[in-house]
C-alpha cells in the first residue's frame, strides 16, 4: 500500500514515522510532567508510550529489519542502508528495554534488590536521551531508505 | 612439383584456420547478441525500466537491481515474488501463460511495472 508523505515509502513506513515522532513528543511532555511534580500523569504517559511502541516494532519495524537487513547485515554493514538500520536497531532495542526496566523498578516489586536502582533522575534522563537518539536514527532510516536526499 | 603441392596444402591450412577463427568469432558474437536481447528490466532510482514490457509466452525476464537500496519484485496476483534484491542482485521468472502481470516493489509501493505476455 502506497504511503502518503510523497515518498516511495509504504503506508506502514509513513504511518510509523508519524507515530514515532508523536510518541517522541509525548515522552518530552511526560518528562515535563515529572518536572512539574505530576508524577502520576508522568507515569501514565511514559507507560502508555512504552507499551504502544511494541505495536509498530512488531508490525512494521522488526519484519522490515528481518526481511531487508538481517540477511546481509554481517557482510554489508559498511553500506549506508544497512549501517543506519543497525544503529537504529541497537539504540531502539536499548531504549525499549531500559524503559521496560525502569517501569518494572518504578511500578512493581517484581525485580530483586540487585536489579533496582535509586538514582531515578539519572536513569530516566539516560532513557530519554536514548529514545531521542533512536528516534533520530529512525528518521535517518526513512531518509536513506525512502528518499533520494542523501544521494544529492 | 613437391614444393607446389606443399604450398597448396599450406595455403589450404591457413585458409582453414582463418575460416575456423571467423566461425568461432561469429558464433560468440551471435551468442552475445542473443544474451543482449534477452529481456531484462533494470531497477534504478526507485523505478522499473522499462515500466511495461511485452514478451512471448515462455520468455524468461530478468530484473536487475542497479539501485543503491534493496528492492523486491512482487506480482499483484502473487504469481511471483522475489527475495530482497541488493545492488546487482537479479531475479528471473519465466512467463509460460499469456496475460497481463502487474507487479510492484513491496518496499517502495510507488514502483510499479507491467508484463504483457502474448
Amino acid at each position: 500500500m502506497k504511503g502518503f508523505l510523497g515518498t516511495p515509502a509504504s503506508f506502514g513506513a509513513d504511518l510509523n514515522l508519524i507515530v514515532q515522532v508523536v510518541m517522541g513528543l509525548a515522552l518530552i511532555a511526560g518528562a515535563l510532567l515529572a518536572r512539574a511534580k505530576r508524577y502520576a500523569a508522568h507515569g501514565v504517559c511514559m507507560t502508555t508510550v512504552l507499551f504502544l511502541n511494541l505495536v509498530p516494532i512488531g508490525v512494521v519495524m522488526w519484519p522490515s529489519f528481518e526481511q531487508l537487513v538481517l540477511p546481509r547485515l554481517a557482510t554489508h554493514l559498511q553500506k549506508r542502508y544497512y549501517m543506519v538500520a543497525a544503529i537504529h536497531g541497537v539504540l531502539g532495542a536499548a531504549a525499549e528495554l531500559l524503559g521496560l526496566l525502569i517501569l518494572l523498578v518504578a511500578g512493581t516489586n517484581i525485580l530483586p534488590e540487585t536489579w533496582r536502582f535509586s538514582r531515578w533522575k539519572l536513569w530516566m534522563r539516560v532513557e530519554l536521551a536514548l529514545w531521542m537518539s533512536a528516534l533520530l536514527s529512525g528518521i535517518g532510516i526513512y531518509v536513506v531508505w525512502y528518499t533520494a536526499l542523501w544521494r544529492q | 612439383m613437391k614444393s607446389y603441392i606443399r604450398n597448396v596444402f599450406l595455403c589450404a591450412g591457413l585458409l582453414g584456420a582463418v575460416a575456423s577463427a571467423a566461425m568461432i568469432h561469429g558464433v560468440s558474437i551471435a551468442r552475445a547478441a542473443e544474451e543482449k536481447t534477452a529481456p531484462s528490466i533494470a531497477i534504478d532510482n526507485f523505478s522499473f525500466t522499462p515500466k511495461e514490457l511485452t514478451v512471448a509466452a515462455g520468455t524468461t525476464i530478468t530484473w536487475v537491481n542497479r539501485d543503491d537500496v534493496p528492492h523486491t519484485v512482487v506480482s499483484t496476483d502473487k504469481k511471483f515474488k522475489s527475495k530482497a534484491l541488493d545492488t546487482d542482485d537479479q531475479f528471473s521468472f519465466t512467463f509460460t501463460d499469456t496475460g497481463t502481470y502487474n507487479y510492484f516493489c513491496s518496499v517502495h509501493p510507488i514502483m510499479v511495472g507491467k508484463i504483457i505476455v502474448k
